[in-house]
């Protein structure tokens, strides 16, 4: 009831104003009795007198109105931390072990938390998101005969049988559909754009979208105004919006930019607004810039992007829906316009028996972003740290238990003098409670730094740059004030039981060591023991994964790539977009290569298309002179500047390498050694042609053959790659130097901008680094679950080291008696040390059971190595055995020193 | 000389101090006087359970509480019946009546 919660609530918070009420009230009644008295003829002492006698105990009645209030709850609350805190104080080491371990625990997954809700569980920063429809196209087999581009915005499946990127016209004819539809929008990229005017050159990440993009978000602008409709049509001005925090960054929040003029890929646009603060991303992950009206696409150079061609399929289509209308109704209205585009329209892609459909998706899940990659290694690092947390858990309890156990007689008086069992349990819930919130606060404290770390990982990783909302929301708050509340409940409520079910009379006859021997033998050792196999078996879980983690990384890390990756800088350049044309691209690269090589410390320097293991590679479809079969093959491709495989230490297997006479148009080529084995087998390559798909496309000629390679990616089986001439296109540039890449990456910086200075040099970056992004989930998990295997084991010996330091201790009399009856001192050790690796081993046991199910989940993530490998089981279990004997044997050599003499005297 | 008092039976108290009051809002004091006259005498509020009482049935919900001013001009604290205790009320006493007339219908039987 609400009155009820309202005067319970008012009595806990404003109790002493209640009180003064109270007094004020009381002492009314009794002046009124007393003036009514003096009435009768009574003296003013009299009449207070009778006032008195008539009230009985004024103090109370005050208790019995603050009862009738529902004070006492709070009262004994208060009572009962008082004394927990008390208890806390007195034990000070045994607190702060248990307060770390939680704080640890808490804090962890506190941490981890907040990027599984930044990269999962955030909804778009935008009004109504839940308005917000995403269209997917699917259809039975993949399209053929249309360019698709997609910028990771939503899944994909291998087959290519599902998409959500359109055509312009598509787009166009969603958008008119105003019946279901309160508007829509299409966008793409963002691309890395050259920015200039604004200080020295440098790359902004710009996304193109539709006039209506701001609209249909609901997005309002912060100063100036967003992008309309009109920006779209043909003709209109080039204008841009900046996003908040760029214009922070980069503009340093001045309200001046508003009708400046800045240079994106060498033509001027006009800033004409800035976003909303609040407007922080639309697909996670993706960090953008600035935004610019789609048909500026031809004016900033991105020549594949044809909005008139409905065989292009690029852009993402968002819609909100019109209110009223459910997702179903929408769809249905679209999918039959989508079915009548693909099967009759001018994109003709599919026959009916393709059965094609378009779907919409609510925005929330379909713009999964970086969450198709991230978002598997981010749950299964949540279940590690949640299992690290029940670890901490079942150790604080086996903590607590142990010392409940001493608090017996405490608790034995208390129930003796008459106190409810309710009330004891209560009291000592409200003492793990007590422990758990402090834990947690301190956890919350760490978890923040831990947060840093991993988000600075993180964007060290990416591609492009990464966009994290980490900040403090209620869920965080939620998730750790729930966790910290559960742990309190879930160590506390089993020892707590526990003791009030303590033998009043056993406890008072005053023999606490066969009081304890007697209750402790049956059920407490075998609870706390089961507390102990607990946390082994967790640990085995959580170091089984690790330990297949760190072997499988350990296999990628020592493949062979085919070309020396030590000593190499990696950075890109696309001078196209700073205004460059054919020849002077040529020019510039001869000038930079003849410049860098010039560096002291550098021995080659060369360029390529694409990098080697750097996340990218390009494939085409080719036909070879005389191969038997008609059909075409797929090969990988990489065009390539003058002494590339000199500088890369690939070697030449036959024939020549390409020279400066080999240029773009005299269609020389290398191939790799898997090229030849696999499409030219037993024949001599040298002199063959090749040539792509369409009859009128160039033909190759072999020239020479070189070392295989990894491409792409390191878990790839070699594949059959062709070399070719770089034309004019952006490049990579590969600088191999004679010692540590990174102290010469400044002096290369400074080549090329004394060269140009409005060419930006995109991600300067060693070869190594782009290998560990390649790895980058592998490492992650590996990392933080090596680290929780870790605090898990070290938790572990920790419960299993207390566990028999107090069994020890409680045995100290029997001990004591074997020894006078002459037990040798190693028949003792082993009598502890047996039932510790009892333990280890049951818990080995079961959690390598768990595991074997478990480290499934880890199967896209190994590399040569299967989930239930024995070696790596068989090692885990070896090593918790190490590590639990080690656990074992002080608390065992304590009890080998048992001096008969002194353990019963003792009695 | 004083009439002979008789004790309060267990829950009869609730019913009075709602009885009260719904003839107006009234501070504790006047409560028990206005028992006290109208039961002529017979009936005394004990202080001890009066206080008590107001507070838990201001907890329940059907009377509240507010400050204002007494007769002689004091600050003194009002209760006062609400929507709820009305309907309490009616029930408490509509339950009083039955259970005193059967009561009553078996003393005169037997």
């Amino acid at each position: 009831m609400l009155s009820d919660l309202y005067i319970r609530l008012r009595s806990l918070f404003s109790r002493s104003k209640v009180d003064k009420e109270l007094d004020e009230e009381l002492r009314f009644h009794q002046e009124q009795q007393a003036d009514k008295y003096m009435r009768t003829g009574m003296s003013r002492e009299e009449a207070m007198r009778q006032v008195r006698l008539d009230f009985g105990g004024l103090q109370q009645v005050k208790e019995d109105c603050r009862e009738a209030r529902g004070v006492s709850f709070v009262d004994s609350l208060t009572q009962d931390l008082r004394y927990g805190l008390r208890m806390l104080v007195k034990s000070p080491v045994f607190t702060a072990v248990i307060i770390l371990t939680l704080a640890l625990g808490i804090g962890a997954n506190t941490a981890i938390f907040t990027l599984v809700n930044a990269v999962m569980l955030r909804s778009i920063p935008v009004r109504g998101p839940q308005q917000l429809v995403v269209a997917q196209w699917s259809a039975r087999k993949g399209p053929r005969r249309v360019g698709m581009s997609t910028f990771g915005d939503c899944a994909h499946n291998r087959e290519d049988t599902l998409g959500c990127t359109l055509s312009y016209p598509l787009f166009k004819q969603i958008q008119n559909q105003r019946n279901v539809l309160a508007d829509a929008m299409a966008f793409v990229g963002p691309y890395p754009m050259d920015l200039s005017g604004n200080g020295a050159a440098a790359i902004a990440q710009g996304q193109l979208v539709s006039g209506s993009y701001f609209q249909t978000l609901g997005v309002l602008p912060t100063l100036g105004r967003t992008l309309l409709p009109d920006d779209e049509k043909a003709g209109a001005p080039s204008v841009a919006v900046l996003d908040y925090g760029y214009w922070q960054r980069a503009f340093g929040g001045s309200p001046a930019v508003i009708g400046r003029t800045i240079h994106l890929n060498n033509a001027s646009f006009t800033i004409v607004g800035i976003t909303e603060p609040g407007f922080i991303r639309l697909t996670p992950g993706k960090s953008v810039d600035l935004w610019v009206s789609l048909n500026q696409a031809s004016v900033l150079g991105l020549k594949h992007l044809h909005a008139s061609d409905p065989t292009d399929w690029w852009l993402v289509v968002i819609s909100r829906l019109q209110p009223g209308v459910s997702r179903a109704q929408a769809q249905a209205v679209l999918d039959s316009i989508y079915r009548n585009e693909m099967l009759h329209g001018g994109n003709q892609e599919w026959g009916t028996a393709d059965n094609p459909h378009l779907s919409l998706l609510p925005a929330q899940e379909a713009l999964t972003g970086i969450r198709s990659m991230y978002g598997e290694p981010l749950l299964l690092l949540m279940a590690a740290v949640g299992l690290t947390l029940l670890i901490a858990c079942a150790n604080v309890a086996g903590l607590m238990l142990a010392r409940a156990a001493s608090r017996e007689r405490e608790i034995a008086v208390r129930l003796a003098m008459g106190a409810a069992r309710r009330r004891v349990i209560r009291q000592l819930l409200t003492e793990s409670l007590l422990v758990s919130f402090i834990g947690t606060g301190l956890g919350a404290l760490l978890a923040p730094l831990g947060v840093s770390g991993l988000a600075s990982f993180f964007s060290k990783n990416s591609y492009a740059p990464l966009q994290l909302d980490l900040h403090i929301d209620a869920r965080i708050l939620i998730f750790t004030v729930g966790a910290g509340l559960l742990t309190g409940i879930g160590f506390g409520l089993a020892p707590a039981f526990r003791s009030a079910r303590t033998g009043v009379t056993v406890q008072l006859k005053g023999n606490t060591t066969t009081a304890a021997a007697s209750h402790g033998r049956g059920r407490l050792l075998s609870f706390g023991s089961s507390l102990v196999i607990l946390q082994v078996s967790f640990s085995m879980i959580v170091l089984t994964g690790a330990v297949l983690l760190l072997r499988s990384l350990d296999k990628l890390r020592s493949i062979d790539p085919g070309f020396d990756t030590r000593n190499l800088i990696l950075f890109s350049i696309n001078p196209e977009l700073a205004g460059y044309k054919d020849e002077q691209i040529a020019n510039l690269y001869k000038n930079l290569q003849t410049k860098i090589t010039a560096l002291p410390g550098v021995t080659n320097v060369s360029y390529s298309s694409e990098a080697l293991l750097d996340g990218g590679s390009s494939s085409r479809t080719m036909h070879i002179e005389g191969s038997v079969d008609k059909n075409e093959v797929q090969v990988k491709t990489l065009s390539v500047g003058p002494e590339y495989f000199q500088t890369m230490k690939i070697p030449l297997l036959q024939g020549r390498l390409l020279n400066q006479t080999d240029a773009d148009d005299t269609r020389r080529a290398l191939v790799n050694r898997m090229f030849v084995q696999k499409y030219v087998a037993g024949r001599n390559p040298l002199g063959l042609h090749f040539s792509g798909g369409e009859p009128k496309d160039p033909q190759w000629e072999i020239v020479g053959v070189v070392g295989d390679t990894k491409y792409d990616t390191l878990r790839k089986e070699d594949a059959p790659t062709a070399y070719m001439p770089l034309a004019s296109d952006g490049a990579t540039f590969v600088v191999r130097t004679r010692f540590v890449p990174s102290s010469l990456m400044p002096a290369v910086r400074n080549v090329v901008n004394t060269v140009d200075v409005n060419l930006p040099v995109i991600r300067m970056r060693t070869q190594a680094d782009s290998i560990d992004r390649l790895l980058f989930n592998e490492r992650l998990v590996a990392r933080l679950l090596g680290l929780f295997a870790m605090v898990g084991l070290v938790l572990a010996c920790i419960g299993l080291y207390g566990l028999l330091s107090y069994e020890v201790e409680r045995r100290t009399r029997e001990i004591g008696i074997r020894t006078a009856l002459g037990a040798q001192r190693s028949t003792i050790w082993s009598l502890v040390v047996r039932h510790g690796i009892l333990l280890v081993t049951t818990g080995a046991l079961v959690g390598g059971g768990a595991a074997l199910g478990a480290t499934r989940l880890l199967t896209s993530l190994l590399y040569d190595v299967r989930p239930t490998d024995p070696l790596t089981f068989a090692l885990t279990a070896f090593l918790l055995l190490v590590v639990g004997i080690l656990a074992c044997s002080l608390p065992a050599r304590r009890a080998t020193r048992v001096d008969p003499m002194t353990a019963l005297r003792c009695e | 000389m004083t009439p002979e008092r008789i004790e309060l039976p267990q829950g009869t108290l609730d019913l009075l101090i709602l009885r009260t009051l719904s003839l107006g809002p009234q501070h504790g004091w006047a409560i028990s006087e206005r028992v006290q006259q109208i039961s002529d005498d017979v009936l005394r509020i004990q202080q001890g359970s009066l206080y008590p009482a107001l507070h838990r049935l201001e907890r329940r919900g059907w009377i509240k509480a507010k400050w204002g001013a007494s007769e002689n001009n004091r600050r003194a604290k009002y209760y006062e019946l609400t929507k709820a205790g009305q309907k309490q009320l009616a029930t408490e006493q509509d339950t009083w009546e039955k259970l005193t007339a059967a009561v009553a219908q078996v003393l005169r039987a037997v």
